[in-house]
């Protein structure tokens, strides 16, 4: 068993720090334990040491239900930060002031941030992020789960070693707005499809809503720099429920249902002109499944030792702000492609769960807002 | 973090007992660590104390491979179960001596047992057993590695909350010798009925086969004392691999492959009269998979805790092999169903595993290339 | 009985069903030739090709004199006044030889696709047809398969619930093989595109007027959006998915397969799951060809539209024209209608025509699609 070498504390108390794996029941997309708290619990190398939330009562229930001590939990997280010393901290506030607190901790002198999504509201408070974690060498994992999830993880293996052949296509059908589930989203494919986008083509779902800041559902064209070509439709799906499918010259994976059905399909003879036909092969699963939220940690820890950058990186963070962000100046172009990287980094989109972040969303929740 | 450490040893330190995971590649069937040696390792719950085996370059291989002294390997079993006082022990020799070793680590004053199948190789030594370890207070599981299985899990419960309504039917596609994996196929099928087999027919692979006590094919028919009816094919499976297909009033779940791949079909409206169709949803995972050998571990720790049987008894154990004898029995009496429980205890079937055994399989295979 | 005549007895004229071994996309007769021959509505009486050997080969096939077949077919329709007549030549001609059959007396026209290569071909066709009365059928063959129709149908039917999306996965020239695709599209969604954006394999292609291959994004006038593949597809070959509100049709494999999904209860948080049901497969399954022959019937004696009209033959070339015309301005979304009518896409088929195709592949020179 390792030493529990690393100190670990949670800025944001509520439902990504505390209690979101209580929501789940049954696996597939996520493995448990998967948020914070409970990952920084479980974990061989972390011990959970501290939390940090303005609001008394939030900090109440965390602490209760971690098992620490009242004065384990701060207010303010710059108190924590300085009393504390954390090794690893996380990001679960509202995206709202995720950029400042990251500049805050990196300053603090923490080893690791694993930051929730989205990484910032704009592409100036990213490439400021980013510059200073570089600088001061600090690891940032971005909590885009599926890079941590086990049927992702062998497709994108699966990609790498050749199996699907030259890879062409990957379509996403995923009802969300662009920068607060989009992320989740554009990241993965990214990340399945192995390559970098050069430049985009959106359509939002109104003209009212491109032109403004607010978060919102669109669609989207992406072309690769290594010759795959995306179709993302965010707007909703019907009976496609967050679905991805890669298409390669070899072989097709096709994950389903929030990924809850994973499918493989590779050549056969047979065929109407006997040209060989897609079949249906068990998806191959590796020997063990990891739990998502401990193989953040893992990575994370394997990071600080020798620098590499984590599976989902803070780069990686701010790809998916861009696309999604360049997607809506298509749009407001009228309709048309829109390179990258962009010019104007002053541009954000402000995630949707910015919305109401006065007060805690447990309390919005029960007082039925 | 578990309490009480357990010290483990392993007695038969050839596939089984040290090197099985090596072979396999793919989840799915199994999820790692299975097989003793590296459970033991991986376990929270045992130390991996001692080996035991007459070949003393398998003690060796041991030894190196699992970080164990020279002096923790012993060419006698008795000598080891005297001198290290396991708490565990895992019967991993081939089975021709397994019931003799039970009965001495029994006496030796072991807390659990964990078997490799089949149990015994006649009723009159399961009996004998089962007897003594009862008396004793012993946990035994047999390693019908199924009901440790996520997905077999997974569809048992629902068997249990009544997801698929009422149990009619399974099949099982399974070519195999009777005694050997057929105890795997046989098991898997009453722990997915959730029933006892009341009587069965069988047809063998030939008169001569059904004859001897060789372990043998067959064919059979099961009659559940819950309703379910049970047909096993051993003989070959041609495009049919290892499957199980288990068939409710209100769903059906599948396993195919080897395991590799398992479908859940549930009612929607439609069909030819519009009484309904079989649709295939995706198949409910669990929040967390476990490894298969650790749940083996977990399970037997709760049984010395609270004195309960483990989900793979002794007892289970020997029913495969009662089923297996009285399928035999029914066609040596010229195709007649066999009532269960069997008479006549002295029959047997001299598992598949036992031929040459008296050199180490690891040699036979090297031999043989 | 209809009299019914050939122009063009090569591949699509005589020969194409002898290349089909399973069915699914096509069903038995599907080409012309072998069509008139089977349909209880029409007599094949003459045939016309400019190469004697192909007129040789088609009558020695199809039982017709040797004073059936014509080398002019000018002089075909003068001699023989048939009510049908077929379009099976190059697509070079295909514009002035409709309008010389209208200009006839023809009653009904089957035209193979594409409809013509210029938009401005295509207007003059139509306003020819339509003021002399003659039904244009335009061999778009998906409209008449049966597991299509049935989508249609349940699309129509509200059994998808509200329509959102059609995809295709489609490698093929946008003209030749894409006339087929892009009228699919339009047919399952039951809509027609207000405007396209696309992108095309190169910039060099896309300033010709050669066919070439491209990726599109279509909005449909209501609401539902397409995404088209037509670049290489891999592993995707000809594939349809029609997502809806409450169900999903999928036509996979070239029409080998088809898949319906609908809700069922269950999901990570209880908010339903989609799942397989068995595709309801109507009642009789004709050959694709009879169904062709039998709507122009229809549509002689009512006066009606053909299920693949000139005019669908005319919206799939816009749109072809209009996904190269967005790449071309550096892509931008394009509305439809194209004003300049004088555009065109050389279909692919046209290469080398000069030469009947089957004198060509058996030189062995590399015929296209």
């Amino acid at each position: 068993m390792p030493a529990r070498t690393y100190r670990a504390a949670v800025i944001g108390l509520g439902r990504m720090g505390s209690t979101f794996d209580d929501e789940i029941r049954q696996g597939g997309q996520f493995f448990m334990p998967y948020c914070h708290a409970p990952t920084y619990v479980a974990a061989p190398q972390t011990e959970l040491v501290a939390g940090a939330d303005p609001h008394a009562e939030q900090g109440a229930i965390f602490a209760e239900r971690w098992g620490l001590e009242e004065r384990q939990i701060y207010a303010d997280y710059r108190e924590m930060l300085e009393a504390e010393r954390p090794d690893f901290v996380s990001m679960c506030t509202t995206a709202r002031l995720r950029a400042s607190i990251m500049i805050d901790a990196i300053n603090a002198g923490v080893k690791a941030i694993w930051a929730e999504k989205p990484f910032t509201l704009s592409l100036d408070e990213a490439d400021e992020v980013i510059e200073l974690a570089a600088r001061k060498g600090v690891a940032i994992a971005v909590n885009c789960s599926r890079r941590y999830n086990v049927f992702f993880t062998e497709a994108r293996r699966m990609v790498d070693e050749g199996e699907l052949g030259e890879i062409l296509q990957i379509t996403a059908y995923t009802r969300c707005t662009l920068s607060a589930n989009g992320s989740h989203a554009i990241d993965t494919m990214r990340y399945l499809a192995g390559g970098d986008v050069e430049w985009v083509f959106g359509e939002m779902e109104s003209d009212e809503k491109a032109a403004g800041d607010e978060d919102l559902m669109g669609n989207g064209y992406m072309a690769f720099d290594n010759g795959v070509r995306g179709f993302l439709r965010g707007t909703p799906t019907g009976a496609a429920q967050w679905e991805f499918d890669l298409i390669g010259t070899e072989g097709r994976v096709r994950s389903l249902a929030q990924g809850m059905e994973t499918q493989y399909y590779r050549w056969v003879p047979g065929g109407p002109r006997g040209r060989n036909l897609p079949a249906r092969a068990p998806f191959p699963l590796p020997t063990t499944i990891p739990s998502m939220g401990p193989a953040v940690i893992e990575d994370l820890v394997q990071c600080i030792d020798t620098g590499a950058p984590p599976r989902c990186s803070d780069q990686d963070g701010r790809k998916a702000l861009e696309i999604a962000i360049a997607m809506r100046e298509s749009h407001r172009q009228g309709g048309c492609r829109i390179d990258l990287p962009l010019p104007d980094r002053s541009l954000r989109l402000l995630s949707s769960e910015t919305a109401n972040d006065s007060v805690p969303a447990r309390i919005r929740r029960l007082s039925g807002q | 973090m578990p309490g009480k450490v357990f010290r483990a040893a392993v007695i038969g330190l050839g596939r089984m007992g040290s090197t099985f995971d090596d072979e396999i590649t793919r989840g799915g069937q199994f999820f790692m660590p299975y097989c003793h040696g590296p459970t033991y390792v991986a376990s929270p719950h045992t130390d991996l104390v001692a080996g035991a085996d007459p070949h003393a370059e398998q003690g060796e291989i041991f030894a190196d491979r699992w970080g164990l002294e020279r002096g923790q390997i012993y060419a006698d079993y008795r000598e080891m179960l005297e001198a290290e006082r396991p708490d565990f022990v895992s019967l991993c020799t081939t089975a021709r001596h397994r019931a003799a070793i039970m009965i001495d680590a029994i006496n030796a004053g072991v807390k659990a047992i964990w078997a490799e199948k089949p149990f015994t190789l006649s009723l009159a030594e399961a009996d004998e057993v089962l007897e003594l370890g009862t008396r004793k207070g012993v946990a035994i599981a047999v390693n019908c590695s199924r009901r440790y299985n996520v997905f077999f899990n997974q569809a048992r419960r629902m068997v249990d909350e009544g997801e698929l309504g009422e149990i009619l039917q399974i099949t099982a596609y399974t070519q195999c010798n009777l005694s050997h994996n057929g105890s795997h196929a046989i098991d898997a099928m009453r722990y997915l009925v959730g029933g006892d087999v009341e009587w069965v027919f069988g047809e063998m692979e030939s008169d001569e086969k059904a004859a001897g006590e060789e372990d043998l094919m067959g064919n059979g028919y099961l009659a559940f004392d819950n309703g379910a009816r049970g047909f096993i094919r051993g003989t070959h499976t041609g495009a049919a691999p290892w499957e199980f297909d288990l068939i409710g009033t209100e769903g059906r779940v599948r396993n195919l492959a080897q395991g590799m791949e398992t479908q859940y079909y549930r009612w929607v409206p439609g069909g030819l009269r519009n009484q309904g169709l079989p649709a295939r949803a995706p198949f409910p995972l669990p929040t967390h998979i476990p490894s298969s050998g650790l749940s083996v571990i977990e399970d037997l720790v709760d049984c010395i805790e609270t004195g309960r049987q483990p989900r793979c008894s002794g007892q289970d154990g020997r029913k495969a092999l009662e089923i297996a004898i009285a399928m035999r029995e029914s066609h040596r009496q010229g195709g007649r169903r066999v009532d269960l429980p069997l008479a006549d205890r002295s029959l047997r079937i001299l598992s598949s595993e036992i031929l040459s055994d008296a050199v180490p399989a690891r040699v036979r295979r090297m031999q043989s290339k | 009985m209809y009299r019914a005549a050939v122009i063009g007895l090569g591949r699509m004229g005589s020969t194409f069903d002898d290349e089909i071994q399973q069915g699914g996309t096509i069903f038995l007769p599907y080409c012309h030739a072998p069509s008139y021959v089977a349909s209880p509505h029409t007599e094949l009486v003459a045939g016309a090709d400019l190469h004697a050997e192909q007129g040789a080969i088609f009558a020695e096939r199809w039982g017709l004199s040797a004073q059936h077949i014509y080398s002019s077919y000018r002089d075909m329709l003068a001699a023989e006044r048939p009510d049908f007549v077929s379009i099976c030549t190059t697509a070079r001609h295909r514009a002035a030889i409709m309008k010389d059959a209208i200009e006839a007396g023809v009653k009904a026209i089957w035209a193979e696709k594409p409809i013509t290569l210029s938009l401005a071909e295509a207007d003059d066709v139509i306003d020819l047809g339509a003021r002399n009365g003659v039904a244009i059928a335009v061999n778009c063959s998906r409209r008449y398969s049966p597991f299509l129709s049935e989508a249609r149908r349940m699309a129509q039917q509200g059994e998808l619930g509200e329509l959102l999306q059609i995809t295709a996965y489609t490698e093929c020239y946008i003209s030749h093989n894409g006339s087929h695709a892009i009228d699919t599209m339009r047919y399952l969604v039951d809509g027609d595109v207000n405007w396209v954006f696309g992108e095309m394999e190169s910039d060099e292609e896309a300033a010709g007027d050669e066919d070439l291959r491209g990726n599109g994004y279509l909005a449909f006038d209501n609401g539902v959006r397409g995404y088209i593949r037509a670049m290489s597809t891999g592993t995707a070959p000809w594939e349809f998915d029609l997502i809806g509100t409450e169900g999903r049709v999928r036509s996979l494999a070239n029409g080998t397969d088809t898949q319906y999904y609908r809700w069922v209860p269950g999901g990570l948080r209880d908010e339903g799951l989609p799942a397989r049901a068995p595709f309801p497969l109507p009642l009789s399954i004709q050959g694709t060809g009879l169904s062709v022959i039998a709507d122009l019937v229809n549509a002689v004696e009512t006066g009606s539209d053909p299920h693949c009209s000139a005019e669908d033959g005319r919206k799939a070339l816009e749109i072809a024209i209009a996904l190269r015309e967005s790449h071309r301005r550096g892509g931008r979304r394009v509305d439809l209608p194209v004003d300049d009518r004088s555009l065109r896409i050389l279909s692919v088929e046209i290469g080398g025509d000069t030469v009947p195709a089957r004198v060509r592949r058996l030189r062995q020179e590399p015929v296209v699609a």
